[in-house]
């Protein structure tokens, strides 16, 4: 009766009394994600003003001696991974809200995070009260959490409502958005041009005092993910079912939704508002994975693999000008996710 | 006593009262279905008994112990339900959508254990969805999609079922193929089930216990051969019939009075 069952696309790992299911798909593309960021960050810090050999890149990373440590170790590495870091937040990020909204529009950048983010430290910068390298990255963090909880405080009615939460964030992004124009017309005028300058993303001239807190952040956000991901096997369906299957749907929404904010304030804090990559990154993730439900652990890896090359593109393309990073992530991603978006509609699904 | 219970129960969407003061014990072991005209509360007391909706006053209880007390996975491991029209992810196999029926069984270190695989084995071959196993849910027609949801909450190992309209949406076939399984799980493994039906006749067929709603209220409840008369049709649903018993079950089988026609003088 009982016979042996095999679930298409899994792989069951047994030990004892503990068990683990694994989707192969997403077990291999998040290892793909994994070489490919790799090699995208060991060619960012080979290319530059001067070019420096791959061999003396991991040299410098291990820590070896090498006539490369200034450039590679003081100017590229911080930025790198910072860049790194907020991706790998930006993707997770975009990945919770993205399943929490049940939306694929959705994202820190519409539900208002990221404008939250924004029009504090444009605000603040404009009035000249805050300089661009000193305390922007904490009003970032502050402003996006607290208009991620305005948000959700407005969107509560006896829980979470994805449909109510999606358009009271687009309400309030809005109206933060047409706030931050108010500061730049108004604020002080050389000021304003630097906060126009952080408010398109920028990497330029980021240092590890960014990426500390953001690996913290992001360290201390695993735990969390681990449950989210568990969660998200029940949360793809609808409520009713949800809650039948045993998920305490209300805290686990909020969870994830607080989750999000976090670490979309955190990203928009250490570099700024980039673009897209919370957009696009889950979306990406996906399909290439072909899961049931969003992959957090592959969203992150895109994520980071869409903002690190991307920053190289920025460094380099009208070099030695440096653009930031956030006009580019969506030139690198946008054409990738519609490709797939094309060739999945070709596939007759 | 029985397991599944509810006391005093008055629910509510927003300002809107939809049962008032109701009680209802849930016999066990046996198919027990909710009947009644549109908007009588049947659903939301459904809602209710699977602690999708809180009480305004009153309480649900299982054995004995006030539901909404109860931490959800536990009772998820008790009561299983399946909602009127659920929606699965994108893209699942039927496999992986009963497999995900034993969630409340599992944890971050036991994700798919022997018993798991044994019990969506069995729930797969009972609800003969086994040969689909590893079609998409969205490429299988009506009657095969609802095999599977309920193959899910079979999967799930629950004793009692909440089966919110499983037949809407379904051609008559279909709709004597869930039902007919519906009644083989209670008899073969002993589950207790209550349904919400809108049929009245299929209600009384596939019925232990029929309960009978409007506004609200517990019209009647018994055997569906002492409940269901031409009076009870009348009062609940406003409808003139005749009720005659059912040439196949015996079971009563409600004829309703003459369709409209233009009249002839004789």
């Amino acid at each position: 009766m009982s016979s042996a069952l095999s679930l298409k696309g899994y792989t069951v790992l047994r030990a004892g009394r503990a068990s683990f299911l694994i989707h192969r798909r997403s077990a291999a593309v998040a290892l793909g994600l994994l070489v490919a960021l790799a090699a995208a960050v060991v060619a960012s810090l080979c290319l530059g003003e001067s070019t420096v050999s791959p061999v003396e890149v991991v040299k410098v990373v291990l820590g070896q001696p090498s006539p490369h440590e200034l450039v590679v170790g003081e100017f590229r590495l911080p930025r790198v991974v910072v860049g790194l870091l907020a991706g790998t937040a930006l993707g997770t990020a975009g990945a919770l809200i993205q399943t929490v909204a049940r939306n694929p529009l959705a994202s820190p950048d519409v539900v208002g995070v990221t404008w939250g983010a924004t029009a504090t430290v444009v605000g603040l910068m404009a009035y000249g009260v805050v300089g661009s390298t000193g305390q922007a990255p904490y009003a970032a963090v502050a402003g996006g959490l607290a208009a991620g909880l305005l948000v959700y405080a407005l969107a509560w009615r006896r829980g979470l409502h994805a449909q109510r939460f999606v358009l009271i964030g687009i309400g309030i992004s809005v109206a933060l958005s047409s706030l931050t124009s108010v500061f730049l017309t108004k604020g002080d005028g050389f000021q304003a041009q630097a906060a126009k300058v952080w408010m398109t993303g920028s990497l330029n001239g980021s240092g590890y005092d960014q990426a500390g807190w953001l690996a913290w952040v992001l360290l201390a956000a695993v735990p969390v993910a681990l449950w989210a991901a568990r969660a998200q096997r029940s949360i793809s369906f609808d409520d009713a079912t949800a809650v039948g299957l045993g998920l305490r749907l209300d805290r686990i929404r909020l969870g994830m939704a607080l989750l999000g904010t976090v670490l979309a304030s955190c990203a928009a804090g250490a570099a700024g508002p980039v673009d897209f990559v919370a957009l696009m990154a889950p979306q990406i993730a996906l399909r290439l994975a072909r899961s049931a439900q969003i992959p957090l652990l592959c969203s992150a890896l895109t994520g980071a693999l869409v903002v690190v090359p991307a920053d190289l593109v920025a460094r380099r393309l009208l070099a030695p000008t440096e653009l930031p990073v956030g006009v580019v992530t969506g030139l690198v991603g946008a054409p990738y996710l519609m490709w797939l978006l094309i060739r999945s509609r070709r596939g007759g699904s | 006593m029985a397991v599944l219970e509810a006391r005093d129960l008055t629910l509510a969407y927003e300002a809107r009262t939809v049962v008032e003061g109701l009680d209802v014990a849930v016999p066990d072991g046996r198919v027990t279905v909710i009947v009644g005209p549109n908007a009588c509360g049947k659903s939301t007391l459904l809602r209710a008994l699977g602690r999708l909706l809180k009480p305004v006053r009153g309480a649900v209880l299982l054995d004995g112990e006030e539901l909404a007390r109860i931490p959800t996975k536990r009772v998820a491991q008790r009561l299983g339900l399946l909602p009127q029209s659920p929606t699965a992810p994108e893209g699942i196999s039927v496999a992986d959508l009963v497999a995900r029926g034993r969630q409340p069984h599992q944890s971050w270190w036991q994700q798919w254990s022997a018993e798991d695989e044994a019990a969506v084995a069995e729930a797969l071959e009972r609800t003969s969805t086994a040969e689909l196993a590893e079609r998409s849910v969205d490429e299988l027609s009506g009657g095969q999609r609802q095999r599977a949801w309920i193959a899910m909450a079979l999967a799930q190992g629950t004793d009692i079922l909440l089966l919110d309209e499983p037949t809407t949406y379904l051609d008559i076939a279909h709709q004597v193929e869930v039902l007919d399984l519906v009644r083989r799980l209670n008899v073969e493994r002993g589950r207790t089930v209550v349904a919400v039906l809108h049929d009245l006749n299929q209600a009384a067929r596939y019925a232990d216990h029929l309960v009978a709603m409007r506004d609200g209220r517990i019209v009647a409840q018994g055997a569906p051969g002492d409940v269901v008369t031409a009076e009870l049709v009348r009062e609940v649903f406003g409808l003139e019939s005749v009720v005659v018993p059912d040439p196949v079950t015996g079971t009563p089988l409600v004829v309703p009075g003459a369709p409209w026609a233009v009249a002839v003088d004789a």
